[in-house]
């Protein structure tokens, strides 16, 4: 259980299902006078076919495109000119879209997303437009950047059957590919309401906008066709992975992946535990090893990818100039293997919660943030209330379980190993 | 009472909701707005500690934590050939106190599960109120009591090095950098960069220096925010922040950069790049928290702000989709301010986008903007405004802003009215002020092909080509086609006298002088059957260094210490004696690249890119003309630190058969060692003794 010390705000709230599928969060709170409208879809790239990879990303941009009752380009018109923020994302899990509203503009925002949700309407010029517009994304934020293409790369490597092997931009080849028809029948087929979560946070009162959400999305048919959900599940221990990827990037980039359970697991939380003993904060094992006592690394730290499937997690480090990039890899691999022989001191796993507890009491900082996790734990693990209680969940990992786990996943079967190389003829072209 | 009062609210609910149902919802029409909610700003308070710490503090009891910030009010500063070194200073001020060691510090922080961090303008962190004493005792330790430990400068020096090595394919950071250049100037401390050479020559006392001048209570502000009471802020600043001692802090004035006066067309080649990275920028004369700077925000709000429906996303990104996202910025500054306007363009759309760009820049001060836009643009800034107070960090940036710029106390509470009052024709004076689409700046960071196209936005028609730090960039020429590295070391072992009579040199002596500073050494290096290898140095006769290598064990001595040679030295020395050694790269696992002709100290060089086997790089330049090697260049690491390690050969001349370089350079670092071989003796008689290792 929780212990009593730990003292966060309990964030309230309400939920319920409307007729057609629709679930509804909400959460009232007056502290400023905003609110935060968002839908949440179930739907990410690893609902993608392959040849079609990037399709749920391009289409959260055409869904900004209008509506039958409202014309191209005026959803951003609507919002700004009622002095909000709009905007929206997609993982490889699920794609987001949210309006940050002064609260007496909650109407207008429940207006658009229904909209949204009802009759999307998608020109061929929009089409053509958003094509180019997604490729400029891509170009800026993966082909342009040092290092751009490693999380790419290592999916690419480290998925040989589930779609978590593309990232959710997708490739230049599929994004030009994509047809109408397949815009329209994505759309059939993921944005309904039985496939949405509707959660609003801020300056409300509960029981008015509960009777604005009957106006504006109770006449939204439910879905009629299956949703369809990747079943294909990656197996653990495949053999190691090992590549060099060469670039123009001058410092050596050593990638260590591993595939790891989905969120929610019991092991997941014990081997979220583990990567923060590895990565979070100054004194976190790879920091100190790699870049504080042995003067390889810029930088050394990890990443979780927290995903519905079995997904991955990454360490990475960045080679200092001149640093033998194999014994930066060694002294990365020295490290897991300490957390799998020796057993974490208490004081280290007090360290892990403190921060855990730090982490917890500062997330639910602003009303957007509240709304997406609510929608998040909803539509998950179908416990909204996870906001409150996920924290217990991690103070109940034991030092036993953090070992096992290394173990369990940390293996040499289980990892992908990448070298991001610098190649002088390199032109990434 | 109060469920009396419930239930008569839901009676209502159930009565309207009943109705509206009933009707069908005429989807057609666009929700009207309720009535406007009140926009309450935060109160914050003040206090002055005795020894001139100001003391800010916002309350706000919603989350149980506190955050802690320490912000030095001070003006710019000329950092001149040590650029860096203040935030260094800064960044250091966490590695090590008197009391406390870096690794203890990071230890203590994440224990707490807190954060902290310094820079050259402060120190700043988070914890949760719980944890406030014993947080505040370690945020004071580092700012009180810092030693700038030497083995923690080497390690900062060594990764500032290779932070500056990976920003050279960062296309965003070189186009800061080469527009900070470009827009400040040398002779503005905003137009600093810094480079390998500048960390190089930062030093210890450096550090030191800037964190005694600059690092004072009475140029410094403490803000506090959280779940706090003032009065216990006031007592938490006192006991831990009270025994900081003043010292005057000395003031610095800098000339206004000015912009140029046609546009110039700058452009850093990034070999690869897919995006162009366009940024039309300069300086502008305009200072925080006044009206003027009010109406500049609408301005630049209908120009390139934050949301969709500024012009410049309008233009080239939902019109022409050549980007994801154009912006324009106008900030405010006490010292110089700058307007910049930019986007990641694909390559193919570069000189487009920059038409685009100045069209729009030159329409806004043309055309007065219509009523709805600029309507449209308040409402935006008056969301902005509110959205921001949800953070209470908000509330203490305007109490820290109205301290520093000695404005108003009601300038943020007025700020919504002082923003409604702004007129059309506002707008157009200030855009004739501030916007200047033919005294910009036009910086590219891009593929070095689309620089062609942009020669026509310049006023002398060139396209000027520098590197990031806005030194010209040194362009190669391509190579003859067809010629291989292995060509180029050939022409050099053949301008050295050719394989047969090179090999035929089996034993030579070289004699001659080295110079390292003021010290003066006499050289003498001999080496016997291609295998045996001795060097000594000496100095009034007296040995000082000696180095000898016997055909498989060697050893180098400086006065009593000596060391065994290991597997790299021995390597490195048969490399050094091998007279062929350029021939047998590739047998010895080198590979090199042709990457083209530069042209060095008044010469054609051919430059060559090799690979060594451990997979390091070194830069080789070979003489077009003579085919002789005249330098190479790597970058070398030794006891913790990366340097660029030159070796410049000159003045070839024969003995016998062979050409010889008479003088050769070495530059290692800050350190440079001149060496000049006065006699060369080919295949002399040489006593095997001289390589006893005993």
């Amino acid at each position: 259980m929780l212990s009593d010390n730990i003292s966060a705000q309990s964030i309230k709230f309400v939920e319920y299902d409307l007729k057609n599928g629709l679930h509804v969060i909400l959460h009232e709170d007056h502290s400023t006078p905003i609110t935060a409208v968002t839908v949440m879809y179930h739907v990410g790239s690893k609902n993608e076919t392959t040849g079609r990879s990037g399709m749920a990303h391009f289409f959260e941009h055409l869904l900004f495109e209008g509506s039958e009752n409202i014309g191209r380009g005026q959803y951003s018109k609507y919002v700004e000119n009622a002095g909000g923020a709009l905007n929206a994302n997609t993982s490889q899990d699920r794609t987001f879209y949210y309006e940050l509203l002064p609260s007496n503009q909650l109407e207008l925002g429940l207006w658009l997303e229904s909209e949204r949700m009802l009759h999307a309407k998608v020109e061929m010029i929009g089409i053509e437009t958003q094509r180019e517009v997604v490729k400029e994304e891509k170009r800026q934020r993966i082909d342009n950047q040092p290092y751009g293409n490693l999380f790419l790369e290592t999916l690419d490597h480290a998925f040989d059957v589930h779609p978590y092997s593309w990232p959710p931009i997708g490739s230049m080849e599929d994004l030009n590919a994509a047809q109408e028809i397949d815009f329209k029948n994505f759309y059939k087929t993921f944005y309904v309401p039985n496939n949405a979560v509707l959660s609003i946070a801020g300056d409300i009162s509960i029981e008015e906008t509960k009777i604005l959400i009957d106006k504006y999305f109770s006449g939204i048919p439910r879905g009629t066709m299956e949703i369809p959900r990747p079943t294909q599940v990656e197996p653990l221990n495949k053999g190691e992975v090992r590549d060099t990827i060469w670039g123009k990037d001058q410092l050596t980039m050593i990638v260590q992946a591993f595939h790891i359970p989905a969120q929610g697991t019991k092991e997941f939380y014990a081997v979220d535990m583990l990567n923060q003993l590895l990565s979070q904060g100054e004194s976190s094992r790879l920091n100190k090893s790699l870049v504080e006592e042995k003067e390889l690394a810029l930088f050394s730290g990890a990443f979780t990818y927290n995903t519905e499937h079995p997904g991955l997690t990454m360490a990475f480090s960045l080679a200092n100039m001149g640093a033998d990039p194999m014994l930066v890899e060694q002294g990365m691999t020295e490290e897991f293997e300490r957390v799998k022989k020796e057993m974490i001191t208490d004081k280290e796993l007090q360290k892990l919660r403190n921060q855990l507890e730090n982490d917890f009491v500062t997330r639910n900082a602003t009303v957007a943030g509240i709304a997406e996790s609510l929608a998040n734990y909803h539509m998950y693990f179908g416990d909204a209330n996870l906001i409150n209680t996920e924290i217990e969940k991690y103070m109940a990992v034991t030092k036993e379980e953090i070992m096992t786990a290394a173990n369990k996943y940390y293996n040499k079967d289980n990892r992908v190993v990448l070298y991001f190389m610098n190649d002088p003829n390199a032109t990434q072209e | 009472m109060i469920k009396l009062k419930h239930i008569f609210l839901f009676a209502v609910v159930i009565a309207i909701s009943a109705c509206k149902q009933s009707s069908k919802l005429d989807r057609s029409i666009v929700p009207a707005a309720g009535p406007a909610p009140a926009i309450r700003i935060g109160q914050y308070q003040m206090a002055t500690l005795e020894n001139g710490l100001k003391l800010v503090v916002v309350e706000n009891h919603k989350l149980p934590r506190v955050s802690y910030s320490i912000n030095l009010d001070l003006d710019p500063l000329m950092e001149g050939p040590k650029a860096g070194y203040a935030s260094m200073a800064g960044d250091m001020l966490m590695a090590g106190t008197q009391a406390r060691s870096k690794a203890q510090i990071d230890e203590s922080i994440d224990f707490m599960g807190a954060s902290l961090s310094s820079s050259a303008n402060g120190v700043f962190g988070s914890c949760l109120k719980k944890h406030s004493g014993e947080f505040l005792s370690l945020m004071s330790d580092v700012l009180l009591n810092p030693t700038f430990p030497k083995d923690e400068f080497d390690k900062g020096i060594k990764q500032t090095l290779s932070g500056l090595a990976n920003e050279k394919t960062d296309p965003n950071s070189m186009s800061d950098k080469v527009g900070n250049v470009m827009k400040y100037g040398k002779d503005h401390p905003y137009g600093e960069v810094m480079t390998e050479a500048t960390v190089n020559a930062i030093t210890r006392e450096d550090l030191k220096n800037y964190y005694d001048t600059y690092f004072r209570p009475n140029v410094a502000y403490l803000v506090v925010v959280g779940d706090i009471t003032f009065e216990e802020a006031k007592a938490q600043a006192t006991q831990h922040f009270g025994a900081w001692k003043k010292q005057p802090v000395k003031e610095a004035s800098f000339k206004m950069p000015s912009a140029p006066d046609g546009n110039r067309v700058v452009f850093v080649p990034l070999a690869g790049a897919v995006q162009s990275v366009i940024d039309i920028t300069y300086s502008i004369d305009l200072k925080p928290g006044t009206n003027d700077a009010i109406v500049a925000s609408v301005l630049n709000n209908i120009l390139g702000g934050s949301g969709f429906q500024s012009r410049l996303m309008q233009n080239l990104r939902e019109d022409k989709a050549y980007t994801y996202g154009a912006y324009s910025a106008i900030s405010a500054d006490e010292n110089v301010g700058y307007f910049s306007a930019g986007a990641s363009v694909r390559n193919a759309v570069t000189d487009s986008a920059v038409t685009e760009f100045l069209f729009e820049m030159q329409r806004i001060v043309n055309e007065p903007v219509a009523d709805s836009t600029l309507q449209t643009i308040k409402n935006i800034m008056n969301g902005n405004f509110a959205r921001s107070l949800e953070r209470p960090q908000t509330v203490a940036n305007f109490a820290l802003n109205i301290e520093k710029y000695k404005l108003p106390k009601d300038y943020y509470e007025t700020y919504l009215q002082k923003l409604q009052a702004v007129t059309v024709a506002d707008v157009q004076a200030m855009a004739k002020r501030l916007i200047k689409p033919s005294n910009a700046y036009i910086t590219v960071v891009g593929n070095r092909e689309v620089s062609e196209k942009l020669s026509k936005f310049a006023k002398s028609g060139k396209v000027e080509i520098v590197n990031a730090d806005g030194t010209p960039f040194v362009e190669l020429k391509p190579a003859p086609e067809g010629l291989t590295a292995s060509d180029v070391f050939a022409n050099h072992i053949k301008a050295m006298g050719g394989v047969d009579a090179l090999k035929k040199v089996k034993s030579y002596e070289q004699k001659g002088k080295m110079s390292m500073g003021p010290m003066a050494l006499d050289m003498n290096i001999r080496v016997k059957d291609s295998k045996k290898f001795r060097m000594t140095m000496t100095m009034g006769g007296q040995e000082f260094m000696k180095q000898i290598f016997d055909g498989t064990k060697g050893i180098m001595s400086q006065g009593p210490q000596k060391m065994e040679m290991d597997a790299d030295m021995i390597a490195e020395t048969k490399q050094q004696m091998d007279l062929l050694a350029e021939m047998n790269y590739e047998k010895n696992g080198y590979s090199g690249i042709v990457k083209g002709v530069d042209n060095i100290d008044g010469q054609a060089l051919y430059v060559i890119d090799l690979k060594k086997p451990d997979g390091s790089f070194v830069t080789e330049y070979y003489n077009v003309q003579s085919g002789l090697k005249y330098k190479s260049v790597s970058v070398e690491e030794e006891g913790g630190e990366s340097f660029i390690s030159e070796t410049i050969y000159k003045e070839y001349a024969k003995s016998g058969d062979i050409m010889f370089a008479r003088k050769i350079t070495q530059i290692a670092g800050p350190q440079i060692i001149d060496i000049s071989v006065d006699e060369m003796v080919i295949n002399p008689k040489i006593d095997d003794k001289d390589f006893s290792i005993e």
